[in-house]
């Protein structure tokens, strides 16, 4: 493994563990840029991690919290509707 | 209704959300996520009350961010996760302006503990879990430990290293040797998950 191939599998661990700096995360995004095949690193370490963050056994959530997130939206989608309402309504 | 559309593939039922859809699609979304991320939010807050509060949240932005979700970049978990453990990072940041910063009080007990048997549990255990669980129990403590503190908690290496009173280098390897561990249990994850 060539020193750089090294540095970007560092880089690509620090950066799907969230542990990168903002440098490493430049440096990162340089060597991506330099090489593409770096992505699929990138992304196999993030579904790793992911995956490890979706192991937890898994809870029951309150049947009333679907109902609050449907009422969010939907006043979200009615404030969207009335500012697009408005917005056309405009002289 | 929520069990037709549960058959469906993922991506489509983010599809249709993003199309607009807010009722089946919604729900099938929710019955499959919900309780896998109010488990993360759980694991990151250790408070119910938050970690449902947090849930919503998360949903509602899932929702909002559907027509941004392009499948040839992650898959649908890994998507959700994202979104989850970023919003929980901001309350655990929050928390930390409020109250202080409880980083440093940082044990080994801590450490990424995936065994069942909690109390406040559960829906049921499914051989997806199970098998993830088996999975990751072949990291090392060390690099559990790291892992926690980056991937769940928030740190940075060097917040890492002084947390646990280690070299920066050290940190480093470390997490590169646990996502290495954890990237050589890809094709047990991706058999999991067609289980």
């Amino acid at each position: 493994m060539s020193e750089e191939t090294e540095r970007a599998e560092l880089l690509a661990a620090l950066h799907a563990a969230g542990a990168a700096s903002e440098d490493d995360e430049r440096e990162l995004e340089a060597l991506l840029e330099a090489d593409p095949s770096l992505e699929q690193l990138v992304k196999d370490f993030e579904d790793s991690i992911a995956a490890l963050a979706s192991s937890f056994e898994p809870l029951e959530t309150s049947p009333r919290t679907l109902g609050k997130i449907k009422k969010q939206i939907a006043q979200e989608k009615g404030g969207v509707l009335a500012r697009l309402r408005a917005w056309f309504s405009k002289p | 209704m929520i069990a037709a559309a549960q058959s469906q593939d993922p991506a489509g039922i983010v599809a249709a959300m993003a199309a607009g859809d807010s009722g089946s699609a919604l729900n099938a979304f929710y019955a499959q996520y919900a309780s896998m991320v109010l488990a993360l939010l759980m694991k990151m807050l250790g408070s119910r009350a938050e970690a449902e509060e947090i849930l919503q949240e998360v949903f509602v932005e899932l929702w909002k961010r559907a027509p941004q979700y392009d499948p040839a970049r992650g898959n649908v978990v890994a998507w959700v996760i994202t979104v989850a453990r970023c919003r929980a990072l901001d309350a655990i940041r929050a928390r930390s302006r409020r109250y202080g910063n409880r980083q440093s009080e940082y044990s080994e007990g801590d450490a990424l503990v995936t065994e069942g048997g909690r109390p406040d549990v559960l829906v049921s255990s499914t051989r997806w879990h199970q098998a993830l669980r088996q999975a990751f129990q072949r990291l090392s403590a060390e690099q559990r430990a790291v892992l926690e503190l980056s991937y769940f908690q928030g740190m940075s290496h060097g917040q890492i290293a002084d947390t646990l009173g280690l070299p920066v280098g050290t940190v480093k390897s470390r997490i590169l040797a646990g996502m290495r561990s954890m990237r050589t249990l890809l094709p047990v994850i991706h058999r999991a998950m067609r289980a």
